[in-house]
């Protein structure tokens, strides 16, 4: 017994993760170091606490047997969709969003935590309905799993955070089996939908002249004949395809009602968001539209990252993060200025320890004993890799500012006992995946 | 239902392979982004994160001081001004009072200040400028009471101080802020919107050699503009303004404005020789000093609207009839030319008929029989008017007049030369549709009807008349000296403007007529120096109004003298309205008594016994005091 734990215990995973937030810790401090040298902000000590506490969580996340929870994940789910609703009325406002609980200082993000109960949520559901997992009806029930807390948190309003709901569900759904054509059904359905919310704005600001197809998709008179177009092709080949059940009835129906719905949500969303908000998500694509504006984030986390070049300014010699031209260093912009102390180097470090971290949770999917703890790391690793790519993304001017942390290393409680319970998710599952 | 990924649905092997597959991509992607931000276009982003943190701040310069001839002690020098600035973003909370008691030491009304803090201030760490000029104890007072102006600053900003503030002024001239013409004028010669130059004057001509160039100096600052670290990197000391030696006396200056006293009017003193010009008087003149004070604006006013135009520098930029000093240029012509023997006379008879109209001349009751001589002496206008007319002709005395270098700027270094005007026959017809008649001859020969001149043109004219039939351009400028060392950069060589071609013996025998006219003709009465033997001629021109002349006297001296180098040559006019004005000639007296006997204005006058002299103050202005 004691031996095949000695065996099973992830040393890389483990490792890699204290790098990491101990290189966080060195961080928040050199941004708390103002350009006299001085130090300004106490950020730093709090964050040691949160990792001594973040470390502690981990621990004991490890020694509870995880397949107890494929049972009890439901409670803490209710839980937290409780808490979530919660915090619509009760939370405190920071940056915009109501998404504090707490009194003064001292206070959780729900929606970080919502994560690891959603993806419990998700993974026992699915385990559960291992037999029915390719039906269209399982991954539809697992849809509205998601799809709760992502609304509740959408209305906060926070839209970085509850977009992290999407990877977590379509991974985990790939992961469990679900069919591979109903995500793919959702991946382009949504990715259209995108597009046609972007397009119109992003004429409107570079002004070059546009060709015919994306004037189909700005004038409202054409708009909705091209909607009624798809509708109408989509009905037809659905009743076609159950009066014929020819395969490519079933492919034009799939792929009509994909740009009919994609079109349909594309103009809701136009109307209800306004331009500006539009702009501030897209403005990553040509950050001098509005440099003093959305674009100055981004103009000068890029010029902090670049101008670290191959080896970095060294620690604490960041002129971009010292003169404070670069925002939110602690948070949203910690990466921008490891790269700028640190350069090439110790930024491609930073890739290969959650590089190490990823590709250990996708072979624990492959090692884990049964279908929830499969299901479990396939969510954990979705989470780590999509705040990944889009906090660094963003860091390199190729996201749209979502606002998003960067797990282990960025300032805050929340995000990193999250993503430590997630760490501690996917020890547990490599720890027990013998069957005895 | 067509089903095909049956590879899939068995194998979750497959999946996690595809799973990996695009992680792995994202972070290839990513690895390749960032190799190309930080290593490809690191450069650029370096100098970008260089460039949004470094402030360029301007090192200032002095501008060059001016010197006389002697070298001695400037007539133009920085003196030590202060400017008091804010630095918004270290206000208190409430601005309030500051800002009344500011506005009470500055002596500023509270807007003015208001309207100069930035709106969003809390954040401005650039220094505002509030006011300028402002004196020792005004900042004294701000340093003694420095708790109570928190981000209230001062430093230094020197501005120009006039020593001599009399006639000079109008070679001198002043320093002032560009205005939006002149940066499209000058933009291309380093001026910007914040630069002073030179407005009028020496110090617009030089303002090159005087202006020196700012040094620039790179301040690293943080996002809200604070600077950091002590001092920046200096990226180009600043250059100073060269000073300037001109070939001025100012001693002379100076007898020749007492001489001239408190009379409309100006006074040339120059060498020949070189050209250089040892006194330029202009009477009404101001006080450049004023002009950096608070009452600038009120102080201009006043004197744009003088009806006296102090502004206007009467040696350059002001020309009139020349009247009987012509006759100058007449005689070289009338012997140059022989077309009239010069031992010949003319009888005057006080009067002479042309056609229908009857000219007289200034002595109504004749002269009586005159050769060229006497003609000159007595300054008698029958023998001109008969000679000019009837064997000259007016060809030629247009041609001469242009010869003696009228008609055309002498080239003098200081803006706003005035030209004159040389009438011709063609002239004439093209401007006043109206043909060249008799009359016109009969004027031009004695200096009178269209004929314009300069005082400088004058004495540039007399410079010939001594100078072999050759004359210099006129200048100022001695040298450029470095404002350190003190060592010559430039000087400035005579340059030759005209060669008039006329005969030695013409010019000799000119100088002797010239020198009969002070001791046989009309200047023998006021011309009492014996400290120099003078040759010169008079002149009383019409203005056209009826009490109104123009008072002239050219004179040169030594006579006689074969030293070019020693030569003075001394123009006075005035324009005068009364008898106490009528006095060309009587400053020319002192000029040359105080220059050659060397004393100055009281002493001259001492020596030379002329009691009414002594308070050479408008009796009107001397009633009021």
């Amino acid at each position: 017994m004691k031996t095949k734990y000695n065996k099973g215990f992830d040393f890389y995973i483990l490792l890699s993760v204290l790098s990491l937030v101990i290189i966080g810790i060195f961080f928040i401090y050199s941004s708390c170091v103002a350009s006299d040298g001085s130090v300004v902000s106490n950020e730093y000590i709090k964050q040691i606490i949160w990792v001594i506490l973040g470390v502690a969580v981990l621990v004991s996340v490890i020694v509870y047997d995880y397949k107890k929870l494929q049972d009890n994940s439901v409670y803490l789910y209710v839980f937290f969709i409780f808490l979530l609703v919660v915090t619509l009325f009760a939370g405190n406002k920071v940056n915009g969003a109501r998404s504090w609980l707490g009194i003064m200082d001292f206070g959780i993000q729900p929606s970080e935590f919502a994560k690891i109960a959603t993806i419990l949520m998700l993974s026992a559901f699915f385990a559960n309905n291992k037999k029915d997992i390719r039906s269209l009806r399982t991954f539809t029930a697992g849809s509205l799993i998601t799809l709760i807390p992502m609304m509740l948190i959408l209305v906060q309003p926070d839209m970085g955070t509850s977009l992290v709901y999407i990877p977590i569900f379509l991974i985990t759904a790939f992961i469990a089996g679900s069919s591979v054509r109903h995500i793919m059904y959702l991946l382009l359905s949504g990715s259209l939908l995108i597009i046609l919310v972007v397009v119109p704005v992003w004429k409107d600001f570079a002004s070059e002249n546009t060709g015919k197809i994306i004037s189909a998709v700005t004038e409202n008179n054409l708009y909705k004949f091209i909607v009624l177009a798809f509708i109408a092709a989509a009905i037809i080949s659905l009743i076609g395809y159950y009066a014929a059940k020819k395969g490519y009835y079933y492919w034009i129906m799939y792929s009509s009602s994909i740009i009919s719905i994609a079109m349909i949500g594309g103009f809701l969303v136009r109307n209800v968001l306004k331009t500006y908000q539009i702009m501030r998500l897209i403005v990553f694509l040509d950050p001098n539209i509005d440099p003093k504006g959305a674009g100055w984030n981004i103009i000068q986390s890029i010029t902090a990252v670049g101008s670290g070049g191959v080896w970095g300014k060294g620690f604490l010699n960041g002129t971009q993060s010292h003169y404070r031209y670069l925002p939110q260093q602690t948070t949203d912009f910690i990466f921008s200025i490891i790269a700028e102390e640190l350069g090439l180097i110790g930024s491609l470090f930073i890739f290969l320890l959650f590089l190490v971290i990823i590709i250990r949770g996708i072979m624990i999917i492959g090692s884990a004993k049964d279908s929830f703890g499969s299901n479990v790391a396939a969510g954990v690793v979705a989470m780590l890799f999509f705040h990944f790519m889009v906090n660094i993304g963003m860091a390199m001017g190729i996201m749209p500012i979502t606002g998003i942390p960067l797990l282990f290393l960025s300032y805050g409680g929340s995000s990193l006992w999250t993503a430590m319970i997630g760490t501690g998710l996917l020890i547990n599952v490599y720890l027990r995946r013998y069957r005895y | 239902m067509p089903d095909r990924e049956f590879s899939l649905k068995e194998s979750l092997k497959a999946r996690m392979i595809i799973l990996s597959a695009v992680i792995f991509l994202v972070f290839l992607v990513y690895s390749f982004h960032l190799y190309s931000l930080q290593v490809t276009q690191g450069g650029v982003y370096r100098k970008r994160a260089r460039d949004v943190a470094r402030r360029e701040q301007v090192i200032p310069t002095q501008r060059g001081e001016i010197y006389d001839r002697n070298y001695d002690s400037p007539l133009v020098m920085n003196v030590d001004s202060f400017a008091v600035e804010i630095i918004p973003a270290f206000l208190p909370e409430k601005i309030d009072t500051l800002v009344s008691d500011l506005a009470g030491v500055l002596n500023l009304e509270i807007s003015d200040i208001k309207d100069r803090i930035p709106s969003r201030y809390k954040n401005y760490y650039k220094a505002v400028e509030i006011k300028d000029n402002v004196g020792f104890d005004d900042i004294l007072y701000l340093a003694e009471h420095k708790e109570n102006f928190p981000g209230v600053s001062w430093r230094s900003k020197p501005i120009r101080s006039y020593t001599e503030t009399g006639s000079i002024s109008h070679v001198l001239g002043y320093v002032g802020d560009i205005t939006r013409e002149e940066i499209q004028v000058l933009y291309n010669k380093g001026y910007d919107s914040n630069s002073e130059l030179g407005k009028t004057g020496l110090e617009k001509q030089y303002d090159i050699y005087l202006r020196g160039k700012e040094g620039i100096r790179y301040n690293t600052v943080d996002v809200r503009g604070r600077q950091i670290g002590d001092i920046g990197y200096v990226e180009k000391p600043p250059v100073l303004g060269k000073n300037l030696v001109l070939t001025i006396d100012r001693h002379i200056q100076e007898l020749s404005e007492k001489a001239l006293g408190e009379r409309m009017g100006s006074v040339v003193v120059m060498r020949p020789g070189t050209g250089e010009i040892l006194a330029l008087v202009s009477y009404p003149s101001f006080d450049p000093n004023i002009f950096y004070t608070d009452q600038s604006s009120s102080y201009y006013k006043k004197l744009s609207l003088d009806s006296e135009y102090p502004f206007l520098n009467r040696t350059i930029q002001s020309a009139y009839a020349p009247a009987s000093v012509f006759k100058i240029i007449m005689s070289a012509a009338i012997m140059e030319e022989e077309v009239f023997p010069e031992w010949e006379t003319v009888d005057c008879r006080g009067k002479m008929w042309l056609g229908d109209r009857l000219f007289h001349c200034h002595k109504k009751t004749g002269h009586g029989k005159l050769n060229l001589q006497e003609a000159l002496a007595e300054s008698c206008d029958i023998y001109f008017w008969t000679v000019g007319r009837e064997y000259l002709g007016i060809d030629k005395i247009v041609e001469y007049t242009r010869r003696f270098g009228f008609g055309e700027k002498t080239g003098i270094d200081l803006p706003g030369e005035a030209r004159g005007l040389v009438p011709t026959p063609s002239w004439k017809e093209s401007t006043f549709h109206t043909p060249w008649v008799g009359g016109d001859t009969f004027n031009m020969s004695i200096g009178q009807g269209s004929l314009q001149v300069t005082p400088l043109q004058v004495a540039n004219a007399v410079s010939m008349v001594v100078n072999n039939g050759i004359n210099y351009v006129p200048h100022l400028l001695k040298q450029v000296r470095d404002p350190v060392t003190g060592e010559v950069i430039d000087e400035v060589k005579p340059q030759v403007l005209h060669n008039s071609l006329i005969r030695k013996d013409t010019l000799s025998k000119l100088q002797h007529n010239m020198r009969e006219v002070i001791t046989k003709g009309t200047a023998r009465v006021i011309m009492t120096t014996d400290a120099v033997d003078i040759a010169g001629k008079t002149g009383t021109g019409e203005v056209g109004y009826k009490d109104r002349w123009t008072s002239w006297f050219a004179a040169y001296g030594p006579y006689g003298s074969e030293n070019i180098d020693e030569q003075v040559v001394v123009v006075v006019m005035v324009e005068a309205e009364n008898e106490w004005e009528w006095w060309a000639g009587k400053a020319t007296n002192v000029i040359f008594q105080g220059i050659f006997a060397d004393q100055n204005y009281e002493e001259a006058v001492e020596d030379l016994n002329l009691w009414y002299l002594r308070n050479n103050k408008h009796p009107v202005s001397e009633r009021t005091e």
